[in-house]
Order: structure tokens, then C-alpha cells, then sequence
């Protein structure tokens, strides 16, 4: 027998209570790693749709154009994606122009936000292009495809095959209007997008503005396990010598960053709530546990435990609790998450509509992800409050004095 | 130079707004290997003086010296270690701990000291056999008779040997004859280990196996004789 065998025995007095206490510690680990994970899925899925239909992980900008959308500040992406696309984490370059102008249609004319692609790399890795309502993607450059948001497409009243002008003003502030045909049109789900979109081809969208060869934006996909973070100085250093430089999609979608940003810090009050009522009632546990054994603690103290000592046995029947809370909660967070991951939740049917997220369309079915370092942290820091919620129950057993306590009924 | 010397020692309890003396002016002074009992009606301050000898208590006044080291004057942690090294206490109600087995209970002031546990249960086992409860060791309390506990109980006092086993009434809870079992028991142990014990009772069977009889009245030594066996 020692201090934690002990620890074990005395936990074990009162089975009822114990057990509600183990139960509601390891129900609320199981919930905050269950639920984070779900969250952090969530966000990641949320980010991953809005870096490839937006700006990257990481873009590349000339001047302030993230923030301004100045159409002059355009650069010559000559050969920075080829560069770009030897740095290892990154797995796609994106050059982008963007022109503000007019769609008309012979009924209707709605102002527009002209994007120029770069066809067949996009289609890889643009979801809006996965969205096609009707006909196909770009094919070509340079050519007199484009495809339309299908909102912009009804109120046009055009559909695929249809012809329609568009009209930007070009560098010198002449206005430029070229003829295009419908090749498709998608649904991107999020309403302003599809009231707006008109992408063309890349040389096309460069041309009408004035800057052949120049682009306004490089939006940078990076693998799966590669970070943001980590790869922003190489990146920076890439860039030393020019004007353009890079953004990560935290500042280029600030939108989005503050939602998840937002969405987070509420979860985080939730969990903060739960530790709370957590400790609470692991106060209350020992508390208890320790005021039924003052005689007992005097019978200790006389034997000849010191104070220190029987601190330590206390601490310790707070340390096995933890340790006990955090194997089974981990246990059921882990199984929690698999569900998560593997089945996650629908909400379609609750949720027949779907709903724009910080300027993303939330995915009605949320998927968990493993996000272990933060389940090892969740948990440490749940054995901590255990501990830390022994003290003062451990602090009033040790002040005892033996021949007072013996006296206690 | 006496093992126990207690010199003009009071006690007084605060009660409320009162003061209760429960000693006053007591001196004793005890030899190694004396077999004492403390007698007197409830009250007259038996309990006291074991708890001041044995270091869970502390005089109001006075003076308290253990082989010659004055107890009163020491930091808790020192008392605590001075009674997990010197004094064996047995208690009136056994006060075993009741999730623990016969013999962890017994082993617990060894666990206290630090010993390995193959050393501690290797003199648990010798001591159960020697006390008569050989075999009871895995038995949680509650499955023992009170005989069965109190040895339990002399058996966690001894277990490390101590200089003085100080027992608070350890057979007000016995019918007689387990309690003339227990007497002879300690007997016994005081013979054969020169272990001093000193008893507090008003138990007439425990007063008349006495060696030596210190009769306390109201906080105050009435009588101090030895007895012939």
C-alpha cells in the first residue's frame, strides 16, 4: 500500500458520489474534446472552401490591394508561379484579375465583379467551378466563354449559349465592352456571389483592363499538412526584392477569420462554463469527503502522518480522480470524435437551406477532426483543476490538530 | 533519568467564553518499561496526559520531557515524526482506517516511515502471529470481532517498535474476557520487548493488572502507587 493506493481506497468510500463525480469530469472532457473537434472540422472545412474560392492560403499582392482593390495595382506575374510551385508546401498557383464592371443582357444590365482564371488550374481547385448548375467550365484564356452566377443569369433572363457585353473601364479610364457567350453557370450558394460572378479567361479579363500579362492577385494553395504560419517567411524572403508581397488568408478574408475567430470565443465560454460547474463539484466532492473524516485524520495525524503528509494524501485522492476522469473522458471523446469524423452530424434536415458563414457556405454536415495536441492540452489541464480543486479541502485537512479532530463526532 | 517526565503541567481548555482546567500542577515521571495505568473517574484528565505525553497535545504550562527531549517545545512536523518513531497509540474505539485490510492498517505508521513493502508486510506477518491473528490479515474491519480489531490495533502501535504505546481505554469496548486476552497480550509485549506502556482506564480489571496505579481527581494527581503482582 501507498499514498495512491490509498488515494484509491478512500476514493472508493462513498461509491455513489465518486461515481457522480468521475461521471460528470469524464461526460465534460468526452463534450469539450467531442465538440472542439467538431468545431475545429467546421473550420477547417469553412477555411479550406473559402481559401480555394477566394484569396489562398496565402496571396500575393501588389502594394495594398487586399485592402483598397485598386485595379492599378497589378503586377507581371511572369515566372513567380513557376517559382511559387517549387516551394514544397505549395500545391497550387492561382493568378487572378479582378474588374469591376456592367453585364447586359439585350432585357437587363447588372453591375458585375469580372474574374479572370486561369482555366484549367482553377477547375482543379475552385469549389464554386464544382457548382456548375448548367452548361461547361472555361476552356480557354483567352477566349469568349464566361461563366455566370445563377442569380446574375435569371436577372439577365440568360441562360447557357446565350450572348451577353460586358464593360470595364481599362487602365487609361476608357471604357472597354467585349461580347461573350454563356458556357456556364454556377450556384455557388452564397448570394452576393451569385448575383455577381462573371469569370472569363485570365488573358481576356487582362487584356479588357489595359495590363496584358499582368495580374492583380496569386492565390496560393498549400498541401494539407502544410502551415500557414511556417510558410510565410519563405514567402517573404521569396519577395525581398520586389513589390509584391504576401498575405495570409486571416488578413485577406478578414470576414471569414473574425466569424471562426467569433464563433470560437463563444464555444470557449461554454467550455469555461463547464470547468467551472467541473470544479464545483470537485470541491464539493473532497470537501465532503474530508469534513466525514476529521476524526479518521486525527487518528492519522496522531500515528504520526505529518500535516505535509496527509496534504499529500488528499492531493493524492484528487490526483487519481483526475487521472481517472481523464483516461475514461479521453476514452469517450475519442469515440466521440470517431463518430464525429466518420458519420458527423447532418443537419439537413433541420437546416434545408444552406446558410453563408463569413462569406462561406456552412457545410450542412459537420465533420470532427483529430486535433490531439489540443485534446492532450484539454485534458492536462482537467487533471490540473482537479488537483487545484483538492488543495483547499487538502489545506483544512492538514491544519487539523490531532487531539481536536480525535474528539470530533 | 526517567523515559517520561512531566513537570508542573496544566491544561486548560477553552470552552466558549470559559476556561476548563483539565490539568494543573501534574508531575510524573515514568521509567522504561513500566506498566502504568492512569485511573480516575471521567474528566479527571487520563485522556489529557496521554495526549500531552504522547505530542498531540500541548501544554498550557508546565514541562514535558521524553527521554530527556522536551516534547513541548517542538515544530508539528517534528512532534509528528518524533510520535511516528517513539509512541504507539491504541485507542478506545480501535479507530482502524475502514477501507484498508487488517494488515495495511497495521502496516501504515511502517508506510509512514518509509519502509519497502515486501520489509513491512515480512513484520505484519510475524506480529499477527505473535498477537493471535495470524491469517486475519486481508479482513477489512468491519469483518473482525472488537477483540479482533483492538490487536489489530496493538499491532499497528507495535509495529514500529515504538519507546512508549500509549492506550486510551483499550478495553471499554471489550467484554471481559477479550479484554483479559488483551491484558495478557500486553503483558506479554512489555516482558518480552521492555516496550513501556501506560494505559488510561477506570476499568477495574485493567487497574488490577496494573503494575503501577496513578490516580487522577479533577486534573490532579490524587494517588501514585505500585502495586504487588
Amino acid at each position: 500500500m501507498d499514498i495512491l493506493t490509498l488515494a484509491w481506497k478512500n476514493l472508493w468510500r462513498n461509491r455513489r458520489r465518486s461515481f457522480i463525480t468521475l461521471t460528470a469530469l469524464s461526460l465534460s472532457l468526452m463534450l469539450m474534446q467531442g465538440f472542439h473537434n467538431l468545431a475545429v472540422g467546421s473550420y477547417a472545412r469553412m477555411i479550406d472552401s473559402g481559401v480555394r474560392a477566394g484569396s489562398g492560403h496565402i496571396a500575393l499582392y501588389r502594394g495594398d490591394y487586399n485592402r483598397s482593390r485598386d485595379e492599378a495595382l497589378t503586377y507581371a506575374a511572369a515566372d513567380l508561379p513557376k517559382q511559387l510551385s517549387a516551394v514544397t508546401e505549395v500545391e497550387h498557383v492561382l493568378p487572378r484579375v479582378y474588374l469591376p464592371g456592367l453585364a447586359q443582357s439585350s432585357r437587363e444590365s447588372r453591375g458585375i465583379l469580372l474574374t479572370g482564371i486561369a482555366p484549367a488550374d482553377e477547375a482543379a481547385v475552385n469549389p464554386f467551378l464544382r457548382q456548375l448548375e448548367a452548361g461547361s467550365l472555361l476552356n480557354s484564356s483567352e477566349g469568349r466563354g464566361a461563366l455566370l452566377g445563377s442569380r446574375l443569369a435569371s436577372e439577365l433572363k440568360l441562360s447557357v449559349g446565350n450572348k451577353l457585353v460586358i464593360t470595364v473601364q481599362n487602365r487609361r479610364g476608357d471604357l472597354i465592352s467585349e461580347l461573350f457567350r454563356i458556357r456556364g453557370i454556377v450556384h455557388t450558394g452564397l448570394r452576393d456571389v451569385d448575383g455577381s460572378l462573371v469569370m472569363v479567361g485570365l488573358k481576356k479579363a487582362a487584356s479588357m483592363g489595359g495590363f496584358p500579362g499582368e495580374i492583380h492577385e496569386l492565390a496560393l494553395i498549400l498541401n494539407r499538412a502544410a502551415n500557414v504560419s511556417e510558410v510565410m517567411p519563405k514567402l517573404t524572403a521569396l519577395m525581398r526584392h520586389s513589390a509584391v508581397h504576401a498575405v495570409a488568408w486571416d488578413v485577406a478574408m478578414p470576414n471569414l477569420s473574425n466569424s471562426i475567430k467569433l464563433d470560437y470565443a463563444s464555444q470557449k465560454v461554454i467550455f469555461a462554463i463547464m470547468l467551472l460547474i467541473v470544479t464545483i463539484g470537485i470541491v464539493n466532492t473532497m470537501l465532503m469527503s474530508v469534513m466525514e473524516r476529521v476524526r479518521e485524520f486525527g487518528i492519522i495525524l496522531a500515528v504520526g502522518a505529518s500535516p505535509g503528509r496527509l496534504f499529500q494524501m488528499i492531493l493524492a485522492e484528487g490526483l487519481v480522480m483526475g487521472i481517472l476522469s481523464v483516461v475514461t473522458g479521453s476514452l469517450l471523446g475519442s469515440l466521440l470524435t470517431w463518430y464525429l469524423v466518420d458519420h458527423g452530424i447532418d443537419l439537413r434536415r433541420i437546416m434545408p437551406q444552406s446558410i453563408e458563414f463569413g462569406g462561406v457556405i456552412f457545410d450542412p454536415v459537420l465533420r470532427a477532426i483529430w486535433d490531439l495536441p489540443w485534446m492532450a492540452k484539454i485534458s492536462l489541464y482537467l487533471l490540473g483543476l482537479a488537483l487545484a480543486a483538492t488543495i483547499y479541502p487538502a489545506i483544512k485537512a492538514a491544519r487539523l490538530a490531532p487531539a481536536e479532530a480525535m474528539r470530533h463526532v | 533519568m526517567p523515559l517520561i517526565q512531566l513537570t508542573d503541567v496544566e491544561k486548560i481548555y477553552p470552552l466558549g467564553n470559559q476556561q476548563v482546567v483539565a490539568l494543573s500542577e501534574f508531575s510524573l515521571s515514568i521509567d522504561k518499561g513500566e506498566f502504568t495505568v492512569l485511573a480516575g473517574p471521567s474528566g479527571s484528565g487520563k485522556t489529557t496526559v496521554l495526549n500531552l505525553i504522547g505530542g498531540i497535545d500541548q501544554p498550557t504550562r508546565g514541562r514535558i520531557e521524553i527521554e530527556g527531549r522536551d516534547v513541548g517545545r517542538r515544530s508539528t512536523r517534528a512532534l509528528a515524526d518524533f510520535r511516528l518513531r517513539h509512541i504507539g497509540f491504541i485507542f478506545q474505539s480501535y479507530n482502524l482506517i475502514p477501507v484498508l485490510t487488517a494488515a495495511e492498517n497495521a502496516e501504515f505508521t511502517l508506510m509512514l516511515q518509509g519502509m519497502t513493502k515486501p520489509a513491512r508486510r515480512a513484520r505484519i506477518r510475524d506480529l499477527f502471529a505473535d498477537l493471535g491473528i495470524g491469517g486475519l490479515e486481508n479482513r477489512k474491519p468491519r469483518d473482525l470481532s472488537g477483540g479482533q480489531q483492538q490487536r489489530v490495533a496493538v499491532a499497528r502501535a507495535m509495529a514500529s517498535h515504538p519507546a512508549v504505546i500509549l492506550a486510551d481505554e483499550p478495553t471499554a469496548n471489550l467484554d471481559s474476557q477479550t479484554a483479559e486476552g488483551l491484558l495478557d497480550l500486553m503483558h506479554r509485549l512489555n516482558r518480552q520487548h521492555h516496550t513501556t506502556f501506560i494505559f488510561s482506564s477506570h476499568d477495574p480489571l485493567v487497574i488490577s493488572r496494573a503494575r503501577r496505579i496513578v490516580r487522577l481527581r479533577d486534573g490532579r494527581l490524587e494517588d501514585d502507587r505500585v502495586q504487588q503482582p
